[in-house]
């Protein structure tokens, strides 16, 4: 059986559909099979960060209802052959979902892969309730600003209150990715600490990821942006993929601004 | 002859400067819409005007019994309406007055969540912003709070951020007299008083 991890922010816009998609190909380049599905349905996005928007055919709500199967609506990743996507429906919302269901549909995937990412839609809404509803463990995305933070931690308090893991007794396992963290911002103090953060929310940290203009670019291209090795966010990207496969890497200090020569080189520039 | 007896809830302040009284009953008046407002002082049309466009009853100068009367023999009908009485010994040390089923909680308290606690709390974890207790005993928080307090105990002991709303027996308690240490605040002679516990506390 393989791990089923929602994605999860509270607040929109925070970078919880990239983070699926580039945690989705990190999880896969360590040659472990793993599908991503967009459950923000009505919404959907992933289809086109991770470049597979004119592939989609069916949908998962197809899927549910019968009208597919699996194997037809299931997307092969042109970037690893580990990465397969399940597309949200567009046309429908998320009055259509329902636990049983879902429960048949994530069973169903951690029986094939190995790692099962469900990106959750903002809001705290059935939608959202439906996400983690079935998951094993969440990751939890946050700015380092007070409204997300605060829309996290409602968030994680729905997560602790209605998943059927804790209905069960047990414990969904979270993990927190401070996301957009712009060092220069960190360091004159108009940026959250990280370590006021973690305080607040009380979840462990599997990663900083810096701010970083190749983003929108990668997103826009549908390339995720941990295939380019040389940008910070890519970078850390891939050493949170890495914690998720069980690779012990230690955390990088992404607060401190670059310094040396390359840095000296890169000023003389601007 | 229909006779009834009630008793209502009684707010006493003194007015000495008109602005500071209006600027008050801005703040809070909603706090006393179902109280009586004794007045001490000298009302001009100007007070009067004011507290009936907010619709607040009052009385002026009048000394009221500060214990219970005794009751009337010849009770005809009696409406009684159940509220709280405001203490009015002396609270010399928290711990003098009886525990009220002492619950410890050590729980992070997250936005959204709500704890409504009858009797008295100790929670040793933090409130986060819009998280809230609602308790009717005695409060402390070892940890800092950033959400909603609403407390009808005797005493509490707690430390707020600038974020947090803290209101005890229906008065909110400016937050600037809680920050940056851990906070005694009691009802004394009708008076909130707050102290500090220490300079710096470390629960660890």
């Amino acid at each position: 059986m393989g791990i089923i991890i929602a994605v999860i922010s509270g607040k929109g816009g925070v970078g919880k559909t990239t983070t699926t998609a580039n945690l989705g190909l990190g999880i896969a380049l360590n040659d472990k099979k793993c599908v991503v599905v967009d459950f923000d349905i009505g919404q959907r996005n992933l289809d086109m960060i991770l470049g597979l928007e004119n592939r989609v055919v069916f949908d998962m709500v197809q899927v549910m209802d019968g009208e597919a199967n699996m194997k037809q609506a299931l997307i092969k990743s042109k970037m690893s052959p580990n990465l397969q996507f399940l597309a949200a429906s567009q046309t429908k919302d998320k009055s259509v979902l329902d636990s049983q269901k879902i429960h048949k549909l994530v069973t169903d995937l951690s029986a094939e892969f190995d790692y099962v990412i469900l990106d959750a839609p903002a809001g705290i809404e059935s939608g959202y309730e439906h996400t983690i509803e079935f998951a094993d463990r969440a990751i939890v995305v946050v700015n380092p600003e007070v409204s997300s933070i605060r829309d996290a931690d409602r968030a994680i308090g729905i997560l602790d209150s209605k998943s059927q893991k804790v209905k069960d007794g047990s414990e969904v396992m979270k993990y927190l990715i401070i996301n957009r963290i712009n060092p220069k911002m960190v360091q004159s103090g108009e940026m959250l600490a990280s370590e006021d953060i973690l305080d607040i929310l009380n979840v462990p940290l599997i990663g900083k990821i810096p701010e970083d203009k190749g983003i929108i670019d990668a997103s826009n291209q549908g390339k995720p942006i941990i295939l380019d090795t040389n940008s910070a966010a890519g970078k850390a990207y891939a050493r949170i993929a890495a914690r998720l496969c069980g690779q012990e890497v230690p955390l990088e200090n992404v607060e401190e601004p670059e310094s040396g020569l390359m840095q000296k080189i890169k000023e003389m520039f601007v | 002859m229909l006779t009834k007896q009630y008793s209502v809830k009684v707010f006493e302040v003194t007015l000495e400067d008109e602005n500071e009284f209006i600027a008050f009953f801005d703040k809070n008046y909603v706090m006393f819409t179902n109280h009586l407002i004794s007045i001490y002082g000298d009302v001009s049309t100007k007070i009067d005007k004011y507290l009936q466009e907010k619709n607040l009853k009052y009385i002026v100068n009048t000394q009221l019994p500060k214990k219970r009367a005794s009751k009337n023999t010849l009770k005809l009908q009696e409406v009684e309406e159940e509220k709280k009485e405001v203490p009015e010994k002396e609270i010399k040390k928290p711990v003098e007055k009886i525990q009220d089923n002492l619950k410890v909680i050590d729980k992070l308290v997250r936005s959204g969540q709500e704890l409504k606690i009858r009797g008295d709390l100790l929670l040793l974890n933090r409130v986060n912003s819009g998280g809230s207790i609602v308790i009717e005993g005695n409060l402390i928080i070892t940890q800092i709070v950033e959400g909603d307090i609403r407390c009808n105990g005797n005493f509490m002991m707690l430390q707020a951020s600038h974020k947090a709303n803290i209101v005890f027996h229906e008065v909110e308690v400016d937050n600037k007299y809680l920050q940056d240490k851990l906070n005694r605040v009691e009802l004394i002679n009708n008076e909130i008083r707050i102290t500090p516990v220490l300079k710096e506390t470390k629960w660890a």
